[in-house]
């Protein structure tokens, strides 16, 4: 009993301890740097911000490409969800429902390309962009690899997903005479709820976040929020500006994340059918 | 004319022949029982009269029309699954008018029928709680009133109530028959359970190895089983391997057995000069009478309470005899005999 209550406050202690380090204290300074008037600056002998104001917030709004880049990034991250959606369903309905020898190397290997580090995917990835000649539609570009790029999280989400679903209840569908548009809503669609959300989810929040390749295509003139953020940390490097940047770039995701976890949660009781 | 007709079916898998030229017909109101231990195509018989699966060759007919390469979807049928497969988002309600909601039923001729339905399987208490929140034995009536509520032409049960305790079982396989007769349905019904079949069936047909093994009324797979298959699966049978040695007069045989010479009187003549014949245990008779009067040693003694099991060694093979008292203990030498009508000849081996 005290054992595993000691075990259990121990591990509730380490949470919190690591929540700090990663979430509050950041985005603590974040908030507080966002703040500083650009009358003061903020020394490190103040523990906040002599003075404060939404200066640095106005000014990012009127006088940076803060707009264009967020109109860019949130273009560009639905459409690459959907788009990576619409590819990886195939894939994932062949995969979580057929059974063939290799099925499980498949599997393995359609997960393979996320251990290759983002910059030298973009790298090479670009180069076929220009090579087909599809590097000077920017966006359609960025789509085009954001969409390819990501389809390993969607393929491995959505096949889990397709596996998910039961062959008893798409029979008993059909048996009761449902065609096939009832037949997805009765016997699939509650199964794979939660993947294609999480699937939308993730994909959306990889490519707000993705830098590389919006960088390498858009250079120059088209933004997206990440390259105006790094662009922000080359020469006049600016923190006041850089923390502005970031938390535009980076609430939205926290907001996101914490959906697709009340989403995954939500699904899951009501699948487990009491029998069988 | 028959509510079912399978004319000379045959279903392979690559290769695997899991239904072997199988012929049945199945009467409008009948309700009959596949019955045959797992893996002896019990399964991929139903599925394929519902169409999960098209035939390698031979006919289907239900209601006298030839139903090759109709889809599921499309063939008045309704399986009772084991595994219940309700759908777990919908309410009960929702579950039981799915196959009306499919048709496109009017509404108020949907709630009249979800009525009737609703008091047939008794979960008026329950339509609005989903499948999970029920136990197994609601679940089981949810399955069963979504299959009633489309008013099949034939309903087929694939092992229902496999997943029910026993008591409960007993309980379920009586509504099921009420129900199947107060709708004058067509049933199918597929269990190894030969003692659910015994009780269930108007009619019994015994698979193995994807071929029908043998058919009729329960008493007459009982009391005349054909085949040492049959014998030893449906109730439990001594069977020995018989020699015939002369015919004493008209139905009546001698042979030779393990357990010595015995006396057969039979309707049907046997089919070769060696074959096996049974007997069942409970046919036994305590003490001497008769032509085939035996004695053995009890091996082992179980108390049933209605009456005992006895295993008894007879020249080196092992008897068994249902007993309704019996004083001996293990290690006693016991009497007794049987009947010559109750030695039944089987069909020679091979
Ligand atoms: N889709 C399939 N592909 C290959 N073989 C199959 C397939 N379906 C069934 N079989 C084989 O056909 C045989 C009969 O299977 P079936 O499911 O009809 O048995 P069953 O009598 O219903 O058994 P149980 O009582 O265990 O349910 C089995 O040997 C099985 O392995
Ligand atoms: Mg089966």
């Amino acid at each position: 009993m005290t054992t595993t209550y000691v075990l259990n406050r121990g591990l509730m202690i380490m949470l919190l301890i690591i929540c700090a380090l990663w979430l509050i204290i950041p985005f603590t300074m974040a908030v507080l740097w966002s703040l500083v008037d650009p009358s003061q600056p903020w020394t490190p002998e103040n523990l906040l911000p002599p003075a404060m104001s939404f200066y640095r917030w106005e000014f990012a709004w009127n006088n940076s490409l803060l707009q264009p880049a967020l109109l860019n990034s949130y273009l560009l991250a639905p459409s690459a969800a959907a788009l990576t959606l619409l590819l990886a369903m195939p894939t994932a309905f062949a995969l979580g429902r057929y059974q063939f020898t290799g099925r499980e190397l498949a599997k393995l290997l359609v997960l393979l390309p996320l251990v290759v580090p983002a910059f030298v995917t973009a790298i090479f990835f670009t180069s076929l962009l220009y090579q087909i000649g599809l590097a000077q539609y920017r966006f359609w570009a960025i789509l085009f690899a954001h969409a390819i790029l990501f389809l390993p999280f969607a393929i491995r989400i959505l096949t889990v997903s397709f596996e998910q679903v039961r062959q008893d209840h798409i029979d008993a569908a059909r048996d009761m005479g449902a065609r096939p548009w009832a037949r997805f809503r009765a016997a699939y669609w509650p199964a794979l709820k939660p993947g294609v959300l999480a699937s939308l989810l993730i994909v959306f929040i990889q490519s707000i976040e993705e830098f590389a390749i919006a960088y390498i295509v858009g250079q120059p003139g088209f933004v997206t929020i990440p390259t105006l953020l790094y662009s922000s940390l080359g020469q006049d490097f600016n923190r006041p500006n850089a923390a502005v940047l970031s938390l535009i770039l980076a609430v939205p995701n926290v907001l996101l994340m914490l959906l697709l976890e009340r989403f995954l949660k939500s699904a899951n009781p009501a699948l487990a059918s009491g029998k069988g | 004319m028959a509510a079912i007709s399978i004319i000379d079916l045959v279903m392979q898998f690559d290769g695997f022949t899991a239904v072997d030229h199988v012929s049945l017909d199945v009467g409008e109101g009948e309700f009959v029982t596949l019955l045959g231990p797992s893996g002896c195509g019990k399964t991929t018989l139903l599925n394929l009269i519902s169409g999960f699966l098209q035939p390698t060759s031979g006919r289907i007919e239900i209601g006298g029309k030839d139903v090759v390469g109709v889809p599921p979807e499309a063939r008045d049928t309704a399986i009772c699954f084991q595994s219940y497969a309700l759908f777990p988002h919908l309410s009960v309600q929702e579950n039981l008018i799915f196959g009306l909601r499919q048709k496109g039923t009017p509404r108020t001729q949907r709630n009249a029928r979800l009525e009737e339905i609703v008091g047939q399987v008794d979960l008026g208490a329950h339509l609005d709680k989903l499948p999970n929140q029920l136990s197994g034995g609601q679940q089981q009536r949810v399955a069963l009133g979504r299959a009633l509520a489309v008013r099949p032409f034939v309903i087929l049960f694939d092992e229902p109530l496999s997943n029910l305790d026993a008591k409960l079982r007993e309980q379920v396989r009586i509504e099921i028959r009420k129900i199947q007769r107060d709708f004058g349905l067509t049933a199918i019904y597929v269990t190894h359970d030969q003692a659910e079949a015994l009780a269930m069936s108007d009619r019994i047909f015994i698979m193995n190895n994807g071929r029908l093994e043998q058919s009729g009324a329960p008493e007459e797979i009982y009391y005349a089983p054909r085949t040492r298959f049959v014998a030893d699966f449906v109730g439990s049978a001594n069977i020995l391997d018989a020699e015939i040695t002369e015919e004493l007069s008209q139905g009546r045989w001698h042979v030779v057995t393990p357990i010595g010479p015995l006396e057969i009187q039979s309707k049907s003549a046997p089919r070769a000069k060696s074959l096996p014949i049974c007997w069942r245990p409970e046919t036994a008779i305590a003490g001497k009478e008769g032509p085939n009067a035996l004695t053995g040693t009890i091996t082992h003694r179980a108390f049933q309470g209605h009456f005992t099991d006895l295993i008894v060694d007879l020249g080196g093979t092992s008897q068994r005899l249902q007993v309704l008292r019996n004083a001996e203990g293990e290690g006693d030498k016991v009497d007794f005999s049987i009947m010559p009508h109750d030695l039944i000849f089987l069909e020679p081996d091979g």
